[in-house]
């Protein structure tokens, strides 16, 4: 009996900078793996430029050990990965690794505008339903009546309005070719989402329109739950809130 | 069946205890007085005989601290990455 290795870290992920920074349970490891992981399996990993805006999916672009990885201001994540992509001719595969402030909030804007142009990136959403690093407070994507630092008595629609549904949103943008919903709060998910993401990286690849993947992260720190009973909680409350699936998968745009 | 076996490197696991309760074979445990170098409680892996090497526990990891290796006749060593798929 000889003993062979099945499963480790990815190629591309980076070890350097461990230990990581996130928390204990933050599922933020999780995306930027699956990221490594649809990079490796399209062979892509030296043509990859990952940008990252402020935040703690700004972490994430930590982990990755590909071509290059760009932080840029917050929000205007968008807008740095569409200066790259068109100032080198359009030939690198440029990703936008962005959490739920720094891509609906702030960013809301550039995501639009890179949507309306038919931006030809991939945009990676790590929803976490609140502002994860300033400590929990209430972002686009917070549920209703979930307890957050700035809504202490649960989100109120007629004080603070309702959450965001970002893919559903861009489903009618023509320049959007990819609009997908994923979490990694069970294997079976965790296995579609690595899917939805190689699909929105060969939409890149085939030199279509902006893809968008958004994933359901758990943020135990901010929700104070434990990271077992967070998952319990995407599963119960997030998933009838935020369904995943396929919104949108376009094979030329006319 | 399939025998397995995994190492959880204890310079990056922070004790989310997510290996545990996705490994359907129970063949992790946090028995609570043994500590990561950062301090926060390490899980050991108990069971050689009924781990059959599914790599959930690696793939749920956040912070990539589990490996996971198969037991394999000599010879037949070509490596099947089962978390691809
Ligand atoms: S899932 Fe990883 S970080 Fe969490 S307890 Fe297990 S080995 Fe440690
Ligand atoms: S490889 Fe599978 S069976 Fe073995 S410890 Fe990990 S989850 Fe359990």
């Amino acid at each position: 009996m000889e003993k062979i290795k099945v499963r480790g870290a990815p190629k591309s992920w980076q070890r350097s900078t461990s230990p990581l920074t996130i928390c204990p349970g933050c599922q933020h490891g999780v995306v930027a793996e699956l990221l490594c992981d649809a990079v490796d399996e399209l062979g892509i990993q030296g043509n990859t430029i990952v940008i990252s805006g402020i935040g703690c999916a700004g972490i994430d672009a930590f982990m990755v050990d590909m071509d290059a990885f760009i932080m840029c201001p917050h929000g205007r994540t968008c807008d740095v990965a569409t200066g790259i992509k068109r100032a080198l001719f359009g030939k690198p595969i440029v990703v936008a690794l962005q959490g739920d402030g720094d891509c609906i909030a702030i960013g809301a804007g550039s995501l639009i505008s890179a949507a309306l142009r038919g931006e030809k990136i991939t945009v990676i959403m790590a929803n976490n339903a609140n502002y994860g690093t300033t400590g929990g407070q209430l972002a686009p994507t917070t549920l209703l009546d979930q307890v957050t630092s700035t809504t202490p008595e649960g989100r109120d629609p007629g004080l603070a309005g309702y959450p965001a549904h970002v893919p559903e949103m861009l489903v009618p943008f023509r320049g959007v070719a990819y609009a997908a919903r994923g979490a990694v709060n069970t294997p079976a998910n965790y296995q579609r989402t690595k899917r939805y993401l190689k699909a929105a990286l060969q939409k890149q690849i085939d030199n279509i329109g902006l893809s968008f993947v958004e994933i359901l992260s758990a943020c135990p720190a901010n929700w104070h739950r434990t990271p077992v009973e967070c998952l319990k909680w995407i599963e119960e409350k997030m998933i009838p809130e935020y369904p995943l699936g396929e919104f949108k998968n376009a094979d030329r745009i006319d | 069946m399939t025998r397995g076996e995994i190492s959880i490197d204890e310079r990056y696991c922070l004790g989310c205890g997510y290996c545990v309760h996705f490994c359907a074979r129970g063949c992790i445990v946090i028995p609570g007085d043994r500590f990561t170098t950062m301090g926060y409680l390490l899980p050991v892996f108990i069971n050689l005989e009924r781990c059959n090497a599914c790599a959930v526990c690696a793939w749920m990891c956040p912070h990539q601290a589990i490996e996971v290796y198969k037991y394999v006749e000599s010879g037949q060593n070509e490596p099947e990455d089962i978390s691809s798929g």
